[in-house]
């Protein structure tokens, strides 16, 4: 019962990564045993092979020999070199630019450099500049590149009806919509524009713009996943107004319920980088403690010191009961409503760990004023009132952020709003609607009936850069450009203004959407030009923000000055907090009746609320926790998958209501027993080539009128369904350890721990090999730089920030589902995902693994052709055009970290969907797009060393190990990831590699890898 | 039977011992010789085609001295030297010469905002990334792989541009760049040029 007594000791634990290797299935370690997978060639079908005999194929070989051979005549011809006609200045070809933008991928608008070579982006990274992200951002920006030269974006301005669709132009567009818009605002029907979240001050003005125009325009602004309930919550606490940041940084304790802070809540990026501080290993001996109290693992959960485990339902009571006990033993003033359970009650009713819980009310009572307590976003909006009295309580509000706040442009559309607005489409009283790059078809709850209201809405549109389920019940449907190809001013924190500039001219007939609406509301057919948007966001500039900067510069200066840096900041501050309404506490409603299964809906963590499903680097993305690609599942615990008798990929019915859904089941460790979760934005019935019928729609489980949320529902009913779904996860590919023994993980040291305390007490407590072992090498030697990489297990949250940079810097191809599934993922960067202790609470690890340079690399003595070599800066150097593809280097690689193309699988993949126009853009020049046959694997992104060591031969100075940041570590929000010079005594590398905490993977090999960990500090009190 | 079984013995051993090695050795040795003696014109040694404007390096970096750089403007910052663009030819020929022919006919490819298709001499293939600013900047003069460009009416191919000849170069640098002060040898590794 008592596990966090073990989990202090944590050194008696085994590690495992999936509940079949927990559990010693045969297969898990026949699977290990196998460097590919087996059985992998047993599906070669004769039949699906090409039709030609071998007689055929040899005269056709010869046919073409002789063909070849004969128009020989001009052997030497090496094709023609076309140079500019004019050259644009600031284009040197083969030298990157750099252009200061902001990402809209989700509503924080980051701030973003967008790499342009010869004119086409190739890969995006945060900006440095920008105060709020500091120059990093998570995988879906990194990925959003490949958005812009996806091949099923729409093109062309369509007219969809029911014999098909057809191309049209814009100025028929215009031309009929000013003259529908004038003749539904005259004829006082309604215009309804249904928006996402506004952040950009110009857009709002163009709305506004539109509503002086046309009168009977509405905005319904709404978005899948957003912080409102945060906000009503603030507001019924202390004022109205937005929820305040928190200072994560300076807290000691965080305790969060269901708040997955470090990876889709709120400003994930900003949170992680604050969080981290608080858990530097190479600097700190003092770490912050993190409770998560959740429904199944998240990462943020894995980053947990403790971890418990409680239904979403339950959390109001939970709080509830915490705030009576710390109310007695602190004897607070502010009381916990009556008739709240007693915390013992409650833990024991709730079989949750007493001796954690007992942990956390001391830690929160101990620390009081450097805590925090946080709930999660799509929580009850009581819930979050019992949070805000908590924290009141305990002084918790030191923490909350007074030099930045949240701004909303426009607020959220209500449940209210929305249903007043399908009452009027179904009265005929709306003439026009919007849908402005949303998609309501599948974000919106069923019980709206919002897709039998559109079909009575005379006029319909949809504005968008791909089809999806609303367009196809629009009447029309028109292409907007990409981020990269629009203009846009953005003001999500108090202060910070953020540009977006166009990088590339539209690669099709499309136009950004905020121009579209501007030339309506001229009421002016011909108003529209390419500059439209831009002269507009100048203009508002020059007469707003440029006139309350008071800045000594003139404005154009001023302009170019914001778009060179791409943010601009003002001095403003959050607003002061008002006084705390210890009345907000008596209104909280008990929580009705729970069932025994709740089902949580929730985001999940690669492709937003469904609108990146097209994104084949986001689908094959590993989810952090399962590692599962391309689906979403229901998470069962392992006790409820008994209950029912369900195994991994049985088919579980959930049902809520009426309404019901099938699900594949993932019995995932660590799951609140009872709980049924499931990840919403997936199960996209039109969402392109790549993403339609990616996962199940769990969407269409959603009521607007939910008993506890639209997210939680405590009477679910489940039941095992028949039939089977093979979900595919990479948690057990590529496998480190081969020795048949359960715990091969810990004995061969690849995960190594400790706590806190233990650290304090002993930092030398991590036992390091220090024995010289005979080799048959030759030890080499390193006279100049020598290149080496640090991780810090202890900053690292598994967010995959750094897999997606890595996929787009080297070119890494999209395998599919069913090759992932045989072992073929092509990534060269993975982040393995421990566990240890037992199925019900387990502790998590991430580890991110990638080659490891070793100075006596096993893949180069057994390579035939010697195409895998040592260079003298201590890479291992992997050489395409030499390599014959035997794979006896992945095969005596004992890190796995390897990778073979099986097919050239940008042909192989989905039909050649990325070998089509325009996606070869996207490729990095700098690095070869492999094909089939060859090996390939981590460079240490030779192609920026290279680049580092041109720019340093330039300046006629030395190469320093500072020069060079890898893709990864530029991605890492964290930064859990340092490079450098090994040889360089004052580099932080060498001090890492020298650092008590530092240790290397398989050390007993003598294979010397170049990769430092970090141990893993876990800050759990001392065992009593 | 003898006689004949003895002469057809001598004829056989003739073909075996004397005609057959010598046939070998013509066939082997003409193989070896094409091989090696048409090496350089494979490798492209020689190789000067008609380009479609009939530009002069002799009389421009000849004759007027004008400096490679002020054309091939990437040599010294990029990996690539760069072809100039038509923009650059008319800082001059907007007033210089303009009634020549062939001035006419790039005038015509300016204002018809078209690029001109030169013919590519100087090649590497595509899984080489050979990095210009590395070695201009080391103060490797352009003649010493692109031979005496300044003297050549019609550029032509005078080195073979192999792997032998990079590493040849990266081995011996003191030797073959006697030119420049201390000198450090060219890296040797596959990552230099591979990746």
């Amino acid at each position: 019962m008592n596990n966090s007594k073990n989990e202090s000791s944590g050194k008696d634990y085994n590690y495992w990564r999936s509940l079949k290797e927990l559990n010693n299935n045969p297969e898990a370690f026949d699977q290990k045993a196998n460097e590919f997978m087996k059985g992998v060639t047993d599906d070669f079908e004769i039949s699906g092979m090409s039709p030609v005999s071998r007689r055929k194929f040899l005269a056709l070989l010869s046919a073409s020999v002789a063909f070849a051979a004969s128009s020989c005549t001009n052997y030497h011809s090496h094709g023609e070199i076309i140079p500019y006609n004019k050259k644009p200045e600031e284009v040197t070809p083969g030298i990157p630019n750099l252009y200061a933008s902001t990402c809209t991928g989700c509503s924080n608008a980051c701030g973003i450099l967008i790499k342009t070579r010869e004119g086409r982006p190739i890969k995006v990274d945060g900006n440095p500049d920008h105060p709020v992200n500091k120059g990093k951002i998570c995988a879906i920006g990194q990925a959003s590149v490949i958005n812009l030269y996806d091949p099923n974006r729409l093109k062309t301005p369509v007219a969809i009806s029911q014999e098909g669709n057809s191309s049209i132009n814009w100025k028929t567009v215009d031309e009929g919509m000013i003259a529908e818009l004038e003749k539904a605002s005259s004829s006082g029907k309604q215009i309804a524009i249904i928006s996402g979240r506004i952040s950009s001050p110009s857009e709002k003005m163009v709305l506004d713009n539109f509503i002086a125009k046309y009168p009977t325009a509405r905005v319904y602004s709404y978005e899948l996943f957003e912080n409102g309930v945060r906000n009503a919550a603030w507001n019924r606490s202390y004022a109205p107004g937005s929820f305040p940041l928190i200072q994560w940084d300076q807290a000691k304790v965080i305790v969060s319920l269901e708040g997955d802070f470090l990876a889709n809540e709120g400003h994930a990026i900003e949170n992680i980088q604050m969080f981290s501080k608080g858990r530097d290993g190479f600097l700190n001996k003092d770490f912050n403690r993190l409770y998560v109290v959740e429904a199944t693992m998240t990462p943020t959960g894995m980053a947990a010191d403790y971890r418990l485990r409680l239904k979403p339902d339950r959390q109001l009571d939970f709080v509830l009961s915490l705030m009576n006990e710390i109310g007695e033993r602190t004897k607070s003033s502010i009381k916990a409503p009556s008739g709240t359970s007693s915390l013992k009650d409650f833990v024991k009713n709730e079989n949750m760990l007493a001796g954690t819980v007992e942990h956390l009310v001391q830690d929160l009572i101990d620390n009081r004023g450097s805590a925090i307590v946080y709930a999660g976003s799509l929580l009850p909006e009581d819930v979050h009132v019992a949070v805000n009295a908590l924290n009141e309580m305990l002084g918790n509000t030191r923490l909350y952020r007074t030099d930045q706040a949240e701004v909303l442009q426009i607020p959220f559309a209500q449940k209210q709003d929305l249903e007043n607005l399908v009452g009027e489409m179904n009265k005929g009283n709306v003439q026009v609607i919007i849908h402005y790059d949303t998609n309501p078809i599948f974000d919106l709850p069923q019980d709206y009936g919002y897709a039998d209201a559109l079909k009575k809405v005379p006029f319909s549109i949809a504005m968008l850069e791909q089809e999806n389920e609303t367009s196809a019940l629009c009447r029309y449907a028109l292409p907007i450009s990409h981020d990269f190809e629009s203009w846009g001013d953005f003001n999500t924190r108090m202060g910070i203004f953020s540009l977006r500039q166009p990088v590339i001219y539209p690669l099709y007939s499309t136009r950004q959407k905020e121009a579209i609406l501007l030339s309506w509301a001229s009421g002016d057919s011909k108003f529209y030009k390419d500059t439209v948007y831009h002269d507009f966001i100048m203009n508002n500039w020059e007469k707003g923000l440029f006139a309350s900067a008071k800045s000594p510069l003139d404005f154009r200066t001023f302009w170019l000055t914001a778009l060179e840096n791409g943010v601009v900041v003002l001095p403003e501050n959050a607003p002061a907090p008002a006084g705390f309404k210890a009345a907000s506490l008596s209104e909280i409603k008990p929580p009705s009746k729970a069932g025994r299964y709740t089902l949580y809906l929730k985001g999940n963590y690669s492709i937003g609320d469904g609108r990146y499903a097209n994104n084949g680097f986001l689908q094959e993305l590993p989810h952090p926790v399962t590692k599962v690609v391309w689906d979403n599942y229901a998470f069962i615990s392992p006790k409820t998958a008994e209950e029912f008798g369900l195994e991994m990929n049985d088919m579980v019915e959930v049902k809520v209501g009426s309404r019901k859904q099938e699900f594949p089941v993932f019995i995932q460790p660590g799951t609140a027993d009872g709980a049924v979760v499931v990840e919403l934005g997936y199960g996209r019935r039109k969402a392109g080539e790549v993403g339609t019928g990616t996962g199940v729609n769990a969407n269409i489980l959603m009521s607007k009128d939910a008993p506890v949320t639209p997210f939680i529902y405590n009477d679910a009913q489940i039941r095992k369904a028949s039939g089977a779904y093979k979900l595919v996860t990479t948690q057990e590919q590529h496998t480190i350890e081969d020795t048949r023994a359960k715990d091969a993980h810990k004995r061969r040291g690849i995960i190594r721990e400790g706590t806190v305390d233990e650290y304090k007490k002993n930092p030398g407590f991590l036992e390091k090999e220090e024995r010289e072992k005979i080799s048959m090498n030759k030890n080499p030697e390193y006279l100049g730089v020598k290149w080496a990489m640090g991780i810090d297990l202890n900053k690292c949250v598994g967010c995959n920030a750094c897999v997606t940079a890595c996929d787009i810097e080297n070119n890494v191809p999209v395998v599919g589902k069913e090759q992932v599934d045989k072992g073929r993922i092509m990534h060269w960067f993975r982040v393995d995902r421990y566990y240890s202790g037992t199925a019900e609470d387990p502790v998590s690890y991430t580890q991110p693994m990638l080659c490891q340079h070793c100075d006596t690399a096993p893949c180069e003595n057994v390579c035939p052709v010697a195409a895998t070599t040592h260079s003298p800066d201590g890479l291992n150097q992997m050489v395409y055009n030499r390599c014959v593809g035997t794979r006896y280097c992945s095969n005596n690689c004992p890190y796995k970290v390897r990778r073979f193309n099986f097919f050239n699988f940008r042909d192989h993949f989905a039909d050649g969907y990325y070998l089509q126009e325009p996606v070869e853009m996207v490729y990095n020049p700098e690095v070869t797009v492999r094909s089939r046959g060859v090996m390939e694997k981590c460079t240490f992104c030779v192609q920026r060393i290279m680049q580092a060591r041109e720019n340093a031969i330039e300046e006629n100075r030395e190469l320093k190990g500072s020069d060079v940041q890898t893709a990864c570590q530029q991605a890492c929000p964290s930064e859990a990831i340092v490079f450098g010079d090994a040889n360089d005594p004052d580099s932080i590398i060498s001090k890492f590699r020298a650092h008590n905490l530092g240790y290397h993977v398989l050390v007993d090999l003598n294979t010397r890898p170049n990769i430092t960990y970090l141990a893993k500090l876990r800050n759990i009190h001392p065992e009593v | 039977m003898k006689k004949t079984l003895l002469v057809k013995k001598t004829v056989l051993d003739y073909t075996l011992k004397v005609r057959l090695p010598l046939t070998i050795f013509v066939i082997l040795s003409s193989i070896v010789l094409t091989y090696f003696i048409s090496r350089p014109e494979r490798d492209g040694v020689g190789y000067g085609p008609t380009q479609p404007v009939n530009f002069s390096h002799k009389l421009h970096a000849g004759s007027m001295g004008i400096d490679c750089r002020y054309c091939h403007t990437g040599a010294d910052k990029s990996r690539h030297a760069m072809i100039p663009s038509v923009s650059t030819c008319m800082n001059c020929h907007s007033v210089a010469r303009k009634d020549r022919p062939e001035i006419i006919k790039l005038t015509k490819f300016y204002e018809d905002n078209k690029p001109i298709p030169w013919k590519r001499i100087h090649r590497v293939p595509d899984f080489v990334y050979f990095n210009h600013s590395v070695h201009v900047n080391r103060g490797i003069k352009c003649q010493t792989c692109h031979g005496q460009v300044q003297n050549m009416e019609v550029v032509a191919q005078m080195n073979t541009f192999v792997m032998s000849a990079c590493l040849n170069c990266h081995r011996n640098a003191p030797q073959m760049l006697p030119y420049i002060n201390n000198v450090k040898y060219g890296p040797q590794n596959c990552f230099a040029c591979h990746r």
